[in-house]
């Protein structure tokens, strides 16, 4: 998995840095992190910019996680690019539609950089 | 289907889910067990507050002193700040946040239906929070390393 590419979307900039180390310490060659406060700024993001990886919360202001995987697949954007949830709601019912709004994995806040690797390498295995 | 908890029942078990939350966030994110402890009430000089709404109204607030936030900022980040600032703002809001979280998420009635707000945060000293509808109050003071927490629930019972 080398040279790769991640967007992490969450509206806390400690909280970006936190899953960009969890995401080098699992292994992932990231030559670009781009970092995105909300869905809004995580389309633009995506508008402009080939990521590899997708990172994100699902309670921002603006636009929340959810909305903005509905809006990614409305627009076909970063077609194929696996999506992982990482966020404090932990119910069945946000995991449920978050899976259903276009994610591959979930993983719930607080959480270790192990849980991080189990979530996220296999998805990029299978790309 | 089980009984319903009594009123002392539910209090108790929020007051001990709350224990349970912090430790467990304290432990995952930033490599420190936070236990429940009688702390002499420090100065402090931050406080962040998570909003609960639908299957229960309130907030959770965590306060602290300037040195245990920035503490908590350097655990969580590893860069050590010198002063409360926008990151160390950032950070106490998102333990907050995971606390809040983690603690609805031990409840079958709460872990779906009770939603939580973005963090507010809010830096000073002198002033007290007070939440103008909630009937119930459990605070909790917490040690880890040498440093104090405290965390306030207002919720209805």
């Amino acid at each position: 998995m080398a040279g790769m590419t991640a967007l992490i979307v969450d509206d806390s900039s400690v909280m970006r840095k936190i899953v960009e180390r969890a995401l080098r310490q699992a292994g992932l060659d990231l030559i670009q992190v781009l970092e995105a406060a909300n869905g809004v700024e995580g389309l633009q993001a995506l508008e402009q910019h080939r990521v590899d990886l997708i990172i994100s919360d699902i309670n921002m202001p603006s636009m929340n996680g959810l909305e903005f995987l509905r809006q990614m697949q409305s627009r076909s954007l970063a077609q194929g690019v696996p999506v992982v949830m990482i966020t404090t709601e932990s119910g069945a019912d946000h995991v449920r539609e978050a899976l259903a709004a276009g994610a591959q994995g979930y993983i719930r806040k607080p959480f270790t950089p192990d849980q991080v690797r189990e979530r996220v390498l296999p998805l990029l295995a299978a790309v | 289907m089980a009984a319903a908890l009594s009123t002392d029942e539910q209090v108790s078990q929020y007051r001990e889910h709350l224990d349970r939350a912090a430790n467990e966030v304290f432990s995952t994110m930033l490599g420190v067990s936070c236990l429940p402890a009688e702390v002499e009430r420090r100065e402090e000089a931050i406080a962040a507050v998570i909003g609960l709404a639908g299957a229960l109204s309130g907030s959770l607030v965590l306060h602290c002193g300037a040195g245990a936030a920035m503490s908590l900022t350097e655990r969580m980040t590893g860069l050590k700040p010198e002063e409360v600032d926008a990151t160390v703002r950032d950070a106490i809001g998102e333990i907050c946040n995971m606390v809040a979280g983690t603690w609805k998420g031990y409840a079958p009635h709460l872990i779906s239906g009770c939603l939580l707000s973005t963090p507010t945060v809010v830096e000073g000293q002198n002033y007290e929070l007070f939440s103008q509808r909630a009937s119930l109050r459990i605070e909790r003071s917490y040690r880890f390393d040498d440093e104090a927490v405290r965390l306030t629930l207002f919720c209805e019972v």
